[in-house]
């Protein structure tokens, strides 16, 4: 075991936590924050996607030990006093959202994206989410939302609709 | 659930090379884990203790030196090469190799360092070191050593590196700088995806120099060619030099063919 100190989503904790404990189970079963989900747990799927010192991480291949002394951004961060975050919304709007798996790492994914991209083009928008499986919309929803969110709804047309 | 580990992050180089000369026969060096944590789930590697060297001062990031040239240090990400205005200016071979690596949040914790000690021959960043005469700074308590990456790679997934040692810094020659360079790796699909195969061709003075990724045990290097050389020389050479293998990705006829073909259109293509 190893003492670590971190925040999460703003908050800080301290935990002592196995050293082959991933960050991603020490979120979901230490930490109670189970919106951040497992899919392949080996990097491919990016259901896992989290906040890592302000950029995307597959949570299933950090140590949590390494995330001494870091920031970590969740899902749970994103709405805010009951109210859903303007990612959220447009998730929501566009029906980006079917079974919801993929939700979180993509919600993370396109956070960041919009951090240092504020208008990414639908080439952008694609490369961010390229390591973010979504088995059920066809990712078209998904490219749309962040269109929204980012006021550039007219792009919309780059976008084939298979 | 991951096998059982000690963990240690050692602050200072003379901690880690301590800990390698002690320990280096059951430890495993972790980067940006985005290999050796895959490997430790899959049960292929077992180590008793995995040394993170991403807190040890001075092996963040990259550096430039205009007579030394480009330094990638153990902590430098696919991503820092990628933002890093300098490598895009002089070495645009390895940001187009760079941008083929993984997806965008393993370029956020993938380092180049991992990539070549990792030694696949399926390596994104391979072919660019390769053609860009890059070399591998190796050290350890008994002292360090310089080789370049065309001595390198040793077989799959193995290197020259002793289990005690740590590649401490990867140098991008200065001499380089301004070479034009491409890369055509071939994938199923237009995401993130392995390589089925890699071309890189590399042009400076009057030099041609062509790397290729899983086509061989190690990446292979086809250095020497004039620059003067025509397509089908640079063919010859380069089929002389590969001997892929059938797998479960394609045919060994379809990666021959495949090969030739990149060769061609980049030589059209950087005349
Ligand atoms: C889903 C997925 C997709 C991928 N796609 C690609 C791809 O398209 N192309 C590609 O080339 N790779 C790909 N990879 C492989 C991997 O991401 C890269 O090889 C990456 O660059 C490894 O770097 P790392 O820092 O994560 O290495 P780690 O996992 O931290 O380390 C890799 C190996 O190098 C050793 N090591 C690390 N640093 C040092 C050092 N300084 N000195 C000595 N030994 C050291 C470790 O002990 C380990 O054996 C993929 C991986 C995954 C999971
Ligand atoms: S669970 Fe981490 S990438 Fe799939
Ligand atoms: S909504 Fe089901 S996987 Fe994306």
């Amino acid at each position: 075991m190893t003492r670590i100190s971190l925040t999460v989503n703003g908050k800080r904790y301290e935990r002592d936590v196995a050293e082959n404990r991933t960050l991603l189970r020490f979120l979901r079963e230490d930490l109670g924050l189970i919106g951040t989900k497992e899919g392949c747990g080996a990097g491919e799927c990016g259901a896992c996607t989290v906040l890592f010192d302000g950029l995307t991480v597959n949570s299933c291949m950090v140590l949590a030990v390494e995330a001494d002394g870091r920031a970590v951004e969740t899902i749970e961060g994103e709405a805010k006093d009951g109210k859903l975050s303007d990612l959220q919304e447009a998730f929501q709007k566009h029906h980006a959202v079917q079974c919801g798996f993929c939700t979180p790492g993509m919600i993370m994914s396109t956070r960041e994206l919009l951090h240092r991209t504020p208008k990414p083009t639908v080439a952008e928008i694609k490369e961010g989410i390229e390591g973010n499986f979504c088995r059920c919309t066809g990712y078209q929803q998904i490219v749309e939302a962040v269109l929204d969110v980012s006021g550039q709804l007219e792009k919309k047309g780059e976008l084939r609709h298979a | 659930m991951l096998h059982g580990f000690r963990y240690a992050a050692p602050r200072s180089r003379s901690e880690l090379l301590d800990l390698l000369a002690e320990h280096g026969d059951h430890a495993k060096v972790l980067a940006g884990g985005t290999d050796l944590l895959v490997n430790i789930r899959g049960g292929n590697m077992k180590p008793g203790l995995v040394i993170d060297v991403k807190r040890v001062e001075g092996y963040g990031g990259l550096a430039w030196d205009p007579a030394e040239g480009l330094s990638l240090l153990p902590a430098a990400t696919i991503n820092d090469v990628l933002r890093d205005k300098r490598v895009r200016a002089n070495f645009p071979l390895l940001a187009v190799c760079a941008q083929d690596l993984a997806s965008y949040q393993i370029r956020n914790r993938a380092t180049v360092i991992g990539n070549v000690v990792n030694a696949s021959p399926c390596s994104d960043m391979a072919p660019a070191l390769l053609c860009l005469g890059a070399r591998a700074e190796i050290a350890s308590a008994r002292g360090s050593r310089s080789v370049l990456f065309s001595e390198f790679f040793t077989g799959v997934k193995k290197t020259v590196l002793a289990k005690d040692e740590i590649l401490e810094r990867i140098v991008v020659p200065a001499s380089a700088a301004g070479t034009k360079g491409e890369y055509r790796k071939l994938k199923r699909i237009n995401g993130h995806d392995l390589g089925i195969v890699g071309v890189a061709i590399a042009r400076k003075n009057g030099s041609l120099r062509i790397a290729v990724s899983s086509a061989a045990p190690t990446p292979v290097l086809v250095a020497g060619l004039p620059g003067t050389a025509s397509v089908d020389e640079a063919v010859a050479a380069v089929l002389a030099a590969v001997s892929p293998i059938s797998d479960v990705r394609c045919t060994k006829e379809y990666r021959l063919f495949m090969i030739e073909t990149f060769v061609r259109r980049l030589m059209e293509e950087m005349k």
